[in-house]
């Protein structure tokens, strides 16, 4: 008899998949065969779902940054608070250097702080053409598209924090593999061939589980994941999508992506949100495009990056903000007329699970 | 469902509270195992921190263990107590980004450590017992220790079972250096822990598992046998164990043992993914066991679920915050508390603009006929101005709740019940100048520990 307690929890799960998947989850045999790509293979039951691993806000890097940070690297609040207030001997108070940082992390405000700010400049970008027009501030994809909407790019491409070096990159998708909060998966369902199928439904949940992986940490497809249907309620959305040539595209949808850091449990709130994923049975990868409110990205920001952590990227959150708000290129405020959001991209990576969908839902507490 | 039939549903469902008449009754307050003491001190049992050491006046003895901050560490080691007299005019730079040196704000009328943290004096004659010994200062205070540190009282409490001045519930790893009451150990057997939760003193396993109760077994009687026993795992009582205070061992079947607290038979979860889990309360008919409840919030108050776990409430539904404060002097005064500087709160809730802050994170007000009926949650009257404690005469004198002698505030972003805008607001994510959330329950970080 097997003993649960001397098993991990990543192993119960597994264990437990075969009682709780629903009937449309294919056996070991069609997992097998799925593996083997056919030419115009569909999912069992015409349902596939797939787990976010993996995740970067959309910098197209090049090597030091010689293309898109020709003006060189934004600076921290360590620097700021150097110019602001030097080491010259001179007595000052808490009150007025801290925490006169502090209000401005805070309650920032959109007038010059006298720094340099460098944007991220260049032709090219990562993303999605989000408002199907084509405007002088878009940028162009490697592939060739046009209209790429990803301001967010300027604002954050030449903060250290935010490129592939930064600490920033490293960690977001550390936690994004290891923190129950942050697990969200995409379910395509109707479809009838993962290769060319004009009308798929795409519905977004909150997941329960692990990620499966390999004793050398890699995600493997074939996994489960059970939608928290409690706490993960308000992010469940659908949409329709296209696939054609074996890319994914997703019409905009109004989207709340959890992303917990070092203790926060904060929300990327993007409007408009569109997919663009390269799929296969095993994994897809691409681009989650949209419009991330400013004010609420900006919050998620300051808590996730105290200024302790921001420094360590040079990631000045009042410099930022001013950048957010002079970029900010979409939903404009019925009454200001100010844009309340601004296009960006994020670079991710999913693998394929078997999302389980309750039958009937039991808890008492959420009655 | 409106928040108030959330909250009754919940509270009859998952018992998150205690009712101070519950708390009253002694059998629902959580032993412990009896130590010796010297004359003049005796133990008393607080409401949210248990069983707490106290003086001869019911004051609680609190230790400032060492906590490493970010360019060095605080506190004391045993038998080197560093609170004195000292009166700090300046930060010491252990929390970067910022640098040491800087003034601290009112430090005109800035106390010593000694002065909000009085030490625990032994007389000419006491004598060392068990764990309690005295430690002969620099400055010549005999100070009475416990397990070789030095023991305080905290001038923030004023009761028997106060215990105001600090908490053994997580304080963030990039929180201040905080006090910690003690006092005697639980009477648990060794396969059990207790973890101190704003919602009361829930019963682990030492592995971190939660432990769990179902109202279908019988007092002394488990009624979970077959799928039940497989989903819901007995928790064993080795050979040797004996029954001890609340804790008791029954017989499932021959030479099966399994423990019982209150003659409630004890099990763990199968199926929760993560320690210290309260999903199984979610189960019909299965709840975490406590050895003691936090009392009843008062009725103004209401429970509400968020996208990350179960936090408290004001009557509309809106997210209940607290503020955290712990200043960067050598000795880690609180700033969490009316009667201390409101320069740090202020900025973060206004940018200094106590006008902003009424606007950002306004105050939860009590009714005119509000009471507490408990010493953990109580009513004070606020100058908004200062931030400061006013007379309840004084003109525009806020009348509001406070929790553990801090005021409560809701958030101007959240817009109904659920939303979370203010948790980790202020520096180092709210927990060194900032605001957290009223966490009751977090089932996907640790932010209700």
């Amino acid at each position: 008899m097997i003993d649960f307690r001397s098993l991990p929890k990543v192993a119960l799960a597994a264990l437990a998949l075969p009682l709780l998947t629903t009937a449309a989850s294919p056996t070991v045999e069609q997992a097998n065969k799925a593996a083997a790509v056919p030419e115009d293979w569909a999912p069992p039951g015409g349902r596939i779902g797939y787990v976010l691993w993996d995740e970067y806000w959309g910098i197209r890097e090049t090597e030091g940054g010689k293309e898109e940070c020709p003006n060189g690297w934004n600076i921290g609040p360590r620097e700021q608070f150097a110019i602001l207030y030097p080491d010259n001997g001179k007595k000052r108070k808490l009150v007025d250097t801290q925490l006169a940082y502090e209000s401005q992390v805070w309650f920032p405000d959109t007038r010059p702080d006298g720094f340099e700010y460098h944007e991220a400049t260049g032709k090219y970008a990562l993303g999605i053409d989000l408002d199907g027009k084509h405007s002088p501030e878009d940028f162009i994809s490697d592939d060739g598209r046009t209209g790429i909407d990803n301001q967010l790019f300027r604002v954050v491409g030449c903060v250290r924090n935010y490129r592939k070096e930064g600490e920033l990159g490293i960690i977001t998708t550390k936690w994004r593999q290891q923190n129950r909060f942050n697990r969200v998966v995409f379910e395509l369902s109707n479809v009838d061939s993962l290769k060319n199928d004009p009308d798929v439904t795409v519905s977004y949940f909150r997941t329960l589980d692990h990620l499966l992986a390999d004793s050398t940490g890699h995600f493997l497809p074939g996994g489960s994941q059970r939608i928290d249907t409690r706490f993960g309620k308000r992010f469940h959305v659908s949409t329709k999508g296209r696939i054609v040539n074996g890319v994914l595209e997703t019409d905009p949808v109004d989207l709340e992506l959890p992303e917990l850091a070092l203790s926060d449990p904060s929300i990327i709130k993007f409007k408009g949100m569109k997919l663009r994923l390269t799929l296969t049975p095993e994994k897809a990868e691409g681009v989650l495009g949209g419009y991330a409110d400013v004010e609420q990205w900006y919050y998620a920001m300051n808590t996730s990056w105290a200024t302790h952590h921001a420094s360590y990227g040079q990631a000045s959150a009042p410099s930022i903000y001013r950048a957010l708000r002079r970029l900010a290129d979409g939903y404009p405020d019925p009454k200001t007329g100010e844009n309340t959001a601004i296009s960006a991209a994020m670079d991710i990576k999913l693998v394929q699970v078997y999302v389980i969908h309750p039958e009937t839902e039991s808890l008492m507490s959420s009655r | 469902m409106s928040g108030s039939n959330l909250r009754n549903v919940f509270a009859a469902l998952s018992s998150l509270w205690l009712s101070t008449t519950a708390l009253a009754a002694t059998q629902l307050t959580e032993l412990y195992e009896p130590v010796p003491m010297p004359p003049g001190f005796q133990v008393v049992v607080s409401e949210l921190e248990g069983p707490v050491f106290a003086d001869a006046k019911g004051h609680t003895l609190y230790q400032w263990p060492v906590k490493p901050l970010r360019n060095g560490a605080v506190g004391e080691r045993k038998g080197q107590p560093t609170c004195d007299h000292t009166r700090y005019k300046v930060n010491s730079g252990l929390m970067s980004p910022y640098p040491p040196g800087l003034e601290l704000p009112e430090v005109e009328t800035r106390p010593s450590c000694l002065d909000v943290w009085p030490a625990v004096t032994a007389e000419e004659d006491a004598k060392p017992i068990g764990k309690w010994t005295i430690i002969e200062r620099k400055d010549g205070i005999r100070q009475w220790a416990y397990d070789g540190y030095a023991l305080y009282t905290s001038v923030l409490d004023e009761q028997p079972g106060d215990v105001n001045g600090g908490t053994l519930r997580k304080t963030g790893g990039d929180g201040p250096g905080t006090r910690k009451p003690v006092g005697p150990p639980p009477m648990v057997p060794p396969q059990f822990e207790i973890l101190p939760l704003l919602s009361g003193r829930m019963l682990v396993t030492s592995e971190g598992n939660s432990v769990y109760a179902s109202a279908k077994d019988s007092l002394g009687k488990s009624n979970c046998h077959g799928a039940c026993a497989r989903a819901w795992k007995p928790i064993a009582a080795p050979a040797y164990a004996k029954d001890r205070g609340d804790f008791t061992i029954i017989e499932r079947e021959p030479g099966i043992r399994q423990w019982a607290f209150r003659h409630q038979p004890l099990y763990t979860r199968v199926a929760d993914e993560f320690f210290h889990s309260q999903r199984g309360s979610d189960e019909p008919g299965w709840s975490n066991v406590y050895t003691q409840r936090a009392p009843e919030p008062p009725s103004d108050f209401t429970v509400q679920d968020t996208y990350s776990g179960i936090v408290l409430a004001d009557s509309r539904g809106k997210t209940v915050y607290v503020y955290n404060c712990g200043d960067d002097a050598l000795d880690q005064l609180a700033c969490d508390h009316p009667d201390s500087p409101q320069a740090y709160r202020l900025t973060v809730c206004g940018g200094g603009d106590p006008k902003r802050c009424l606007e950002t994170f306004p105050y939860v007000l009590a009714t005119e006929n509000a009471k507490s009926t408990s010493r953990l949650w109580s009513v004070m009257y606020i100058d908004p101005m200062t931030g400061k404690i006013a007379q309840p005469q004084q003109p525009g004198a806020l009348r509001v709740w406070a929790f553990r002698k801090r005021p409560v505030y809701t958030m101007w972003r959240d817009r109904g019940p659920g939303e979370l805008h203010g948790d980790s607001w202020g520096e180092f994510y709210g927990y060194r100048n900032g605001y957290k959330a009223f966490w009751l329950r977090d089932d996907y970080d640790n932010n209700a520990e």
